[in-house]
């Protein structure tokens, strides 16, 4: 092909490099359940296979679609009582997956969020308490918009769009399960 | 090959000396997000054009820019624009007198704003303009000295899919150009080369989509079409390119690869042209063009 030559291969050489990747994960499961739930004792997974009936309520309650059938749900215990649900889950990222957890009380409030891992370049904000302490005490019926009840972060829009509306869809997932 | 050999070792140095990123999707068509205020980013274009169906020829053009984030929706850029074009058995009634191994050299000077109006991750669609003046010493074309003075206007639209995962760009631009040649000695008898002053306005639609298919990586495809009058022709010529492009972004810096053929192109045509359905006076038969991006 005339359009290629040995000069091209200089377009090519970054590509090697490119396969560098970077990680930043900050809290595996355990510490993430140490920290939202502080107070239990026991967590017990949930397995859960969530049928389209459910799936499509769950985009009914919070406008954004659970691509995964089977979330990562335990249900933090105490002597036996619940204390809460206790989720991890991912959300689309400007170049990879966040992983963050919430734990939503019996009544359906956001206690918290932690973020497990973000590799963005801008944004790292979204782990800070001072970002995400403005999701917490949330509940369902609450707007869930940008700079309207939950500030923006400049530089990492999609990632705390994202983010925002992932923890109102575990709410939702939270509110078709039920409780406990 | 001295002037890739300065081209990569640019590269190189930008790769090493810079240690951040943030990302384009594309090669040619621009997205409407803006830099957070008070960053900055490098950007290093390279793009190879080659073959005019006729002798050999093949350019390579140099894009260093550095933008800054004045506010969080305004970013301002500045870029310095290097050329290299090498043309052998291809003589051009009016575009192309002699032929040339031109070695890379500084051909232009560019300033840009780009102003954010709709964030396309806060609303339903983002919506930016872009605006850029600049000014060329180097005929990309020919190799040739002339001075050229350019302003581009351009309105962007992206719209993000699948949370992010897909994304959308629609790119609606203007481009006018006040140029004049010098004169050259020696020209071939009979040989055209107009050195009076021309005006030309260019019209530009592009479109691109793209798909995050494994973290870090978009595979995607992108349309260009644009068509350019002068003064005393009318529409003078038009091209369409289509091509893929491969874009890798990582926390630190990015890069897009993107392979554009010429689809189609009119206008006119240089005497003894074969392939007719292309525009191949002031377009080759492909592009190639590399990107890379460092935030800090």
């Amino acid at each position: 092909m005339a359009g290629f030559s040995y000069k091209h291969g200089i377009l090519f050489a970054p590509m090697a490099i490119s396969m560098m990747a970077y990680a930043a994960d900050y809290l595996n499961e355990s510490q993430a359940q140490k920290i939202l739930f502080p107070e239990a004792d026991e967590f017990i997974k949930k397995p859960i296979t969530l049928s389209e009936a459910q799936l499509d309520e769950i985009k009914d309650l919070s406008g954004v679609k659970q691509r995964n059938k089977s979330p990562l749900i335990w249900a933090a215990k105490k002597k036996g009582k619940t204390l809460g649900l206790f989720f991890i889950d991912e959300v689309v990222g400007k170049h990879e997956f966040i992983t963050y957890a919430v734990a939503i009380s019996p009544e359906g409030l956001i206690q918290g969020v932690e973020i497990m891992s973000y590799r963005e370049t801008h944004g790292g904000e979204v782990r800070e308490a001072s970002w995400r302490k403005n999701l917490k005490g949330k509940k369902l019926s609450d707007p869930f918009k940008l700079d309207v009840d939950v500030p923006n972060i400049t530089g990492a829009t999609l990632s705390c769009r994202n983010v925002m509306d992932g923890v109102k869809r575990l709410l939702a997932i939270q509110k078709v399960l039920g409780n406990g | 090959m001295r002037a890739l050999a300065i081209l990569g070792l640019i590269v190189f140095q930008v790769l090493v000396s810079v240690a951040h990123a943030d990302e384009n999707l594309f090669g040619y068509i621009k997205g409407a997000e803006t830099l957070p205020k008070n960053s900055w980013e490098i950007y290093q274009f390279l793009t190879s054009r080659t073959d005019k169906g006729k002798g050999t020829y093949s350019a390579l053009d140099s894009k260093t820019e550095i933008e800054y984030g004045v506010t969080d929706r305004l970013t301002s850029g500045l870029s310095l624009k290097m050329q290299s074009v090498k043309s052998q058995g291809l003589l051009l009634d009016a575009y192309i007198p002699r032929d040339i191994d031109s070695g890379i050299s500084p051909s232009g000077i560019e300033a840009d704003l780009k102003y954010n109006f709709l964030s396309p991750a806060k609303d339903d669609i983002g919506l930016s303009t872009y605006f850029s003046l600049g000014h060329i010493w180097r005929d990309p074309h020919s190799g040739q000295e002339k001075d050229a003075t350019q302003a581009e206007l351009e309105l962007l639209i992206q719209k993000y899919f699948m949370e992010g995962q897909m994304i959308g760009v629609v790119n609606l631009g203007m481009e006018s150009t006040y140029a004049q040649r010098s004169a050259i000695k020696d020209l071939p008898a009979g040989f055209e080369w107009p050195i009076h002053p021309e005006m030309e306005i260019a019209l530009k639609a592009g479109a691109a989509l793209s798909y995050r298919f494994v973290a870090n990586w978009f595979f995607g495809g992108e349309f260009l079409y644009e068509t350019e009058y002068e003064t005393q022709v009318g529409q003078e010529r038009w091209s369409t390119f289509l091509g893929p492009s491969l874009h890798y972004g990582s926390e630190k810096w990015w890069m897009t690869l993107t392979y554009f053929p010429q689809l189609q192109g009119g206008g006119s045509i240089y005497a003894g042209q074969t392939d007719t359905r292309l525009q191949l006076i002031e377009r080759t038969k492909q592009e190639i063009r590399l990107k890379l991006g460092f935030n800090f």
